[in-house]
């Protein structure tokens, strides 16, 4: 126990006492931390926000007055046998009838103006599919003999429009997170070994007078370490800081742009704090004790 | 306590080229002796004291100190044998970033000593090279007389059985080095063995100490109560 904390005491020290270097070292890992939390958070919160969309987009099959209940049933039973089907919701025209009137209570007039006539609103289904992109056996439903003269129309065709547009969007941004952060991390890496080794290189001289007066290698080794790992918390702490910050004044702006997916960063967030800041002290100290091994590895030797 | 024999060290000069820094030296100190190697630079002093220290490896011959043959040690003791020996580094070799107090701790830390023992030695030392005074000062901030006392009570915190001086008083001038001489002494009346090389022809011709003469890597005399004549 003695021996732990006079590595500990040996490492802060060290690391007060090496100025500049500590403090590059820092801004690097700061940086690199930032970047990489930052993809993830967008990431992350892209998916959910495509899964919103994608939750929200229905394919809305209309029918002709003409159809009967059975006719329509019919036509619900086969497309639920379809596996890219999720769920299907029969609206009859009394239900629509009953939604168009809470949708629009505040607006007695047009209520009234229903009143006098029959039924104007058409029965439909409303369908979820797993995957928008795979909607091809559900048309052929659509289009075939047996239903197509009881379907007044489909909303189909436009939506396919939006979903194709928007998935080839978060592709395109998926992927290009992906590059940008696999580049950020390796550079980042380099970086700081470099900062480290230059640092122990600046303390060759030091090393070697340990070593003649009786240090072992792993003695040597210890504070080095520590110093590392000391670059990893203090690095977390103001990374996570400065993520906070950003989104505290970004969220606003994007809330205005996109709605629900500001909200939606602002409380993956507040949500995943935790995770966020133990991922990023995984990550920093783990470059930071990784760099400093690789480092001090051949300089300790006895030969 | 320290026995070479037939020790020859050869360093490569250029490609192939080899000159020999110590050719078939052999001597032997007893323990408790004080002895002073003299010659001039290149003669093979320093040769002498790194193989003792085992910073470098004999080329022919075989060296043992304290019982130990260096022919037959392994990488991994050379740590625990240092810390049996106290050397006393010409260039001082302090740690730049460490004051007197860390300095001299270290050299006990490395063998594990405990915290509490540490802080009752490291002032005990300090007090025989009468640094008290200096124990939060960095090295760069110390004349070179105190860095000396410094390097010379890092190599005796640790209670060595012997203690090498690389030219101790080499930069001091006579008072400040008389102190160190001093030192030396008492630590040697005490039990330690001691070995130091010099310049210092007054120094030599005083102590009337067993006085070893190197030259060109040979030993060209040795002797008890010796004077300086190299």
């Amino acid at each position: 126990m003695s021996n732990f904390f006079r590595l500990l005491k040996s490492g802060l020290s060290n690391f007060r006492r090496n100025g500049w270097l500590s403090l590059a070292s820092i801004i690097i890992m700061v940086l690199t931390l930032i970047t990489m939390s930052l993809f993830v958070i967008v990431n992350l919160v892209l998916n959910t926000g495509i899964k919103t969309i994608q939750d929200k987009i229905d394919i809305s099959v209309y029918f002709n007055d003409t159809a009967k209940q059975n006719n329509i049933i019919d036509m619900q039973d086969s497309l639920a046998e379809l596996t890219e089907v999720k769920s299907i919701n029969y609206v009859s025209k009394a239900e629509a009838l009953e939604k168009y009137k809470k949708q629009n209570a505040s607006n007695p007039k047009l209520l009234e103006s229903l009143k006098d006539t029959d039924n104007p609103l058409p029965a439909s289904l409303e369908i979820k599919v797993t995957n928008p992109d795979q909607t091809d056996a559900l048309v052929k439903i659509f289009d075939s003999e047996e239903y197509k003269p009881y379907i007044r129309e489909y909303s189909l065709k436009e939506n396919k429009v939006i979903i194709d547009k928007l998935f080839k969007a978060t592709q395109f941004i998926k992927q290009a997170g992906f590059v940008a952060t696999a580049v950020f991390t390796v550079t980042a890496l380099v970086i700081i070994f470099n900062t480290i080794k230059m640092a122990i290189f600046a303390r060759k001289e030091e090393i070697d007078i340990m070593k003649l007066v009786g240090a072992t290698p792993s003695f040597i080794k210890g504070p080095f370490i520590i110093e590392g790992a000391i670059y990893g918390i203090i690095s977390t702490a103001i990374s996570v800081i400065v993520i906070a910050i950003f989104i505290y004044f970004l969220s606003p702006a994007l809330i205005n742009y996109f709605g629900g997916i500001g909200n939606s960063l602002t409380d993956f967030f507040l949500d995943n704090i935790v995770i966020l800041v133990f991922a990023q002290l995984f990550m920093g100290i783990l470059i930071g004790v990784l760099s400093s091994l690789l480092a001090v590895r051949k300089y300790v030797k006895i030969s | 306590m320290i026995y070479f024999e037939h020790v020859t060290k050869k360093y490569e000069q250029s490609e192939g080229e080899k000159t020999e820094a110590l050719s078939d030296v052999t001597l032997h100190i007893k323990p408790k002796e004080f002895v002073i190697v003299v010659g001039h630079s290149g003669a093979g002093k320093s040769t002498l004291i790194k193989l003792i220290n085992r910073e470098i490896k004999a080329d022919e011959g075989k060296v043992y100190v304290g019982g130990i043959d260096y022919s037959e040690l392994k990488k991994r003791d050379i740590p625990y044998l240092r810390r049996k020996i106290g050397v006393v580094f010409q260039d001082y070799k302090l740690l730049p970033k460490k004051n007197v107090f860390e300095n001299i701790s270290y050299a006990l830390e490395v063998s594990g000593v405990k915290t509490k023992d540490v802080k009752i030695r490291v002032p005990k030392i300090l007090e025989l090279v009468g640094l008290q005074k200096k124990a939060k000062n960095f090295p760069r901030e110390l004349s070179g007389g105190e860095r000396q006392r410094v390097a010379i009570a890092r190599a005796l915190v640790h209670n060595p059985r012997i203690l090498i001086a690389d030219e101790p008083t080499g930069n001091l001038d006579p008072r400040n080095a008389w102190g160190i001489i001093e030192i030396l002494l008492r630590v040697n009346q005490l039990g330690t063995t001691v070995m130091m090389t010099t310049h210092n022809q007054d120094i030599v011709n005083k102590l009337k100490k067993r006085v070893i003469v190197l030259q060109n890597g040979k030993v060209l005399k040795d002797k008890e109560a010796g004077a300086y004549e190299a």
